[in-house]
């Protein structure tokens, strides 16, 4: 975007401003662009979650308001802007008034570091992918801080079951990261998908494989176990079932949302669905190439970049648009099996979901980290790190030992963990009725 | 430039000592911890403007992200049931001593150590405008496997250990507390009390085995 | 930001914070207030550290490495402080400093 700034205010116009002004003007377009764009997909994917829940449920969902009921979603904000905005007399006002703000704030953060097509990044952040994380985890201070101002006790309740079930799947989050990030040695975002260029082995495994954008880092065994945890925690962390404890209005009212109404309503509305589609957006680029796919590194290539200054800026346009779409296309995909998992299954207790996080998630994960170093060491490292049996391999050969290495260690990780934490759930719900028999004999008689 | 980069670096060192000062002041102890986290923000603001990237996404992820929770929960928990009229600092001349102590130490040791001192800055690498080198991640990630590795697991042996002693220290037992029976359960034993209990015989006889049988088949049709 | 910005001013925000928390440690009376007070503290040494990494020797990383070892240790610190803050509210009901004085005298 400064390239594009800068070319067309210092070249083409003729003016000379200084670079800093250049710099300003090109992040504030960006970031006007984000803000328009986020709320965009909020409105979208309530509609389209919906629609797909109302037909998994033998229902329609909502179709009057305009062509296929597309315009709900303006309904509903129209009628979140004109509800009246109650505080409660006993409530703390600023620190009520504020919690919205801090929960809806990290989420648009989040984009700063989201690349939507090759060079289409805001900011190439060296630890981006930690950012993104690190940004996530602060949304939980704010619904500490709606529970705690609300002076209800359902709130409060609400808050701090809510609190401990995003921070405790923060964990299996990042840590099965920890194992994406041991693959690709960065933690750049963009650098993680430009590791990501193949066809179902990536090119930096391999060196020659055919570059169609496809060697994504499901296809491997160790990406494929950390997918799928990273895909829970997701779960979790947005608050989706079998995860909604937080605002399961059967149980808990509306939990740390119960004392507000209105707009403020409306943002912790547009903070759940937009940090859900940023967890999509997140796996689909980390574990399933982001913007990679076939024909958007031939495209780039020919474009204008910085490594190519005398491209042509008709393919920067259409790359652009291709990795745009393979990247929304990836994260639909996702929220659609969000909506499909909300549709099947049934809430966890909070102590169910404590137990899977802490007990089955974090091994799993901690054992993915094994495997990734295993995977590493096979096919990376060399005499200089120790390992000189792979010298005389091929690369294909490394490859593919250590694909069947990590296949196995994490198969039977996966089945033996599953096995402990069954029997150790199944353990839990006897009582020793004998135990109570003595002190309850006086209460029955 | 520069005065863009004073600038920036004064409005953050304003908000640090701005929230830290509220942090010490306000009577509301939540507003308190509220305050603590702007100002541990506005450190991590000053570590980014330092150019320690990595530290800055640790220092939000570590401090706002957990131990601010921490201390919200703790807060939260620890509500006094007397209500707010508690004084929240200390009276009378206690107070101004300590404020009086804090003072002296920054306006006759600390500042005057710093602004005397001849620090030994190295020479700039080249002509103004170079890019310095920079240790980065990558150099801490191998610092940590390297030069540091003793300290690295040691403390990772300290965080669980912190881990282990706060859950046990922290711990309110499960026994203290009655489970309520499901309806089975509770029909069960109400028809294993009508019936009279099974007289021990002294030769200490086994626990009898019809019994067993009822128990896991009524568990599990629940 | 070396040329911008004297090191002293960063070394004086540190000491700043640092004072501050020194009085906030001293002069609460809620248990949790002394603790944050203590957190200050800490950042303000964290704050120290990054600046001397920055201005004296940015090419070795020992500097962040000391910072992020501090980070580790705050952390543990304040989880222990924390539970035995819970701890002693369970037994007196109450976290007002001068309260809990069973062993005084």
């Amino acid at each position: 975007m400064y390239d594009i700034i800068d070319a067309l205010l210092n070249r083409t116009l003729g003016l000379s401003w200084p670079g800093w002004i250049i710099a300003l003007i090109s992040h504030l377009a960006v970031t006007t662009l984000l803000f328009v764009i986020a709320p965009l997909q909020m409105l979208f994917l309530t509609y389209y979650e919906r629609r797909a829940i109302a037909r998994m449920q033998d229902r329609i969902g909502p179709n009057r308001v305009g062509p296929a009921g597309l315009f709900q979603p303006i309904a509903d904000g129209v009628k979140m802007f004109t509800k009246e905005d109650i505080v409660p007399t006993a409530a703390d006002k600023w620190v009520h008034f504020l919690a919205p703000c801090v929960v809806v704030a990290p989420t648009m953060l989040m984009f700063a570091v989201l690349p939507w097509g090759p060079g289409m990044v805001p900011t190439d952040l060296s630890v981006g992918l930690l950012f993104f994380f690190a940004i996530s985890s602060i949304s939980a201070v704010g619904l500490l801080m709606a529970g705690l101002a609300s002076s209800n006790k359902f709130a409060l309740l609400g808050a701090m079951r809510a609190v401990a079930q995003m921070v405790s799947y923060e964990i299996p989050a990042v840590l099965s990261l920890l194992a994406v990030v041991m693959l690709t040695g960065t933690l750049s975002v963009v650098q993680v998908i430009e590791a990501q260029a193949g066809l179902f082995i990536s090119r930096a495994d391999v060196p020659g494989i055919p570059d169609l954008g496809l060697g994504w880092f499901i296809f491997t065994p160790v990406g494929f176990l950390a997918f799928v945890v990273f895909f829970i925690a997701a779960l979790a962390e947005g608050e989706r079932t079998p995860f909604d404890i937080p605002e399961a209005d059967s149980e808990i009212v509306a939990g740390y949302m119960t004392e507000y109404s209105g707009m403020k309503f409306g943002l912790f509305y547009l903070a759940q669905y937009v940090l859900n589609f940023l967890l999509c957006a997140i796996a689909a680029v980390i574990f399933f190439g982001g913007w990679q796919g076939p024909g958007v590194n031939w495209l780039y290539a020919q474009a204008i970049s910085p490594a190519n200054p005398d491209g042509n800026w008709v393919f920067n346009i259409l790359a652009g648009f291709l990795g745009v779409f393979y990247l929304l296309a990836k994260t639909y995909a996702f929220f659609f099996v969000m909506v499909w998992v909300r549709g099947a299954f049934p809430r966890l207790r909070v102590d169910q979901l404590m137990d899977f996080g802490w007990k089955f998630l974090i091994p799993l994960t901690l054992v993915n980290i094994v495997s990734a170093a295993i995977w590493v060491a096979l096919l990376r490292w060399g005499p200089e790190q120790g390992i000189t049996f792979t010298q005389s391999w091929a690369p294909i050969l490394r490859w593919g030992v250590a694909f069947v290495v990590t296949l196995a260690v994490n198969v039977g990780a996966y089945i033996a963990l599953a096995r402990i934490f069954a029997a150790a759930q199944a353990g839990q719900g006897r009582i020793d009725l004998d135990e109570y028999r003595d002190t309850l004999t006086a209460t029955l008689r | 430039m520069a005065t863009v980069i004073q600038i920036i670096f004064g409005l953050i060192a304003a908000l640090v000592v701005g929230a830290a000062v509220m942090v010490v002041t306000v009577r509301n102890v939540i507003h308190a911890a509220l305050w603590l986290i702007a100002c541990f923000f506005g450190v991590g603001a000053l570590y980014m403007l330092l150019e320690a990237e990595f530290l800055a996404v640790v220092q939000v992820l570590v401090y706002v992200g957990a131990i601010s929770i921490l201390i919200l929960f703790a807060i939260m928990l620890t509500r006094q049931v007397t209500g707010e009229g508690v004084r929240q600092l200390v009276g009378g001349w206690r107070l101004w001593l300590t404020a009086a102590i804090s003072a002296l130490l920054f306006a006759v040791a600390i500042v005057p150590t710093i602004i005397s001192h001849a620090w030994n800055l190295p020479a700039p690498p080249g002509p103004p405008g170079t890019p310095e080198p920079l240790a980065g991640v990558a150099e801490l990630g191998r610092a940590f496997v390297y030069e540091f590795l003793l300290q690295f697991q040691v403390a990772g042996v300290l965080l669980t250990v912190a881990l282990i002693g706060a859950i046990v220290i922290a711990f309110e037992e499960r026994a203290r507390r009655r489970r309520v029976l499901t309806l089975a359960e509770e029909y069960e034993l109400r028809k294993r009390l009508a019936q009279p209990p099974p007289v021990e015989a002294p030769a200490g006889e086994p626990a009898p085995a019809p019994r067993a049988t009822p128990i896991s088949e009524g568990e599990a049709h629940q | 930001m070396t040329a911008a910005v004297p090191l002293e001013a960063v070394l004086v925000v540190a000491g700043a914070l640092f004072c501050i928390g020194l009085f906030g440690a001293l002069s609460r009376r809620n248990l949790v207030g002394v603790l944050m007070g203590i957190e200050l503290m800490l950042n303000a040494v964290n704050v120290n550290l990054v600046a001397f990494w920055r201005y004296l020797e940015p090419r070795f990383i020992t500097g962040q490495t000391f910072a992020i070892f501090i980070i580790c240790v705050a952390a543990a610190e304040a989880a222990v402080g924390l539970a035995m803050v819970i701890a002693i509210y369970r037994n007196w009901l109450t976290v007002n400093a001068d309260a809990v004085d069973s062993l005084k005298g």
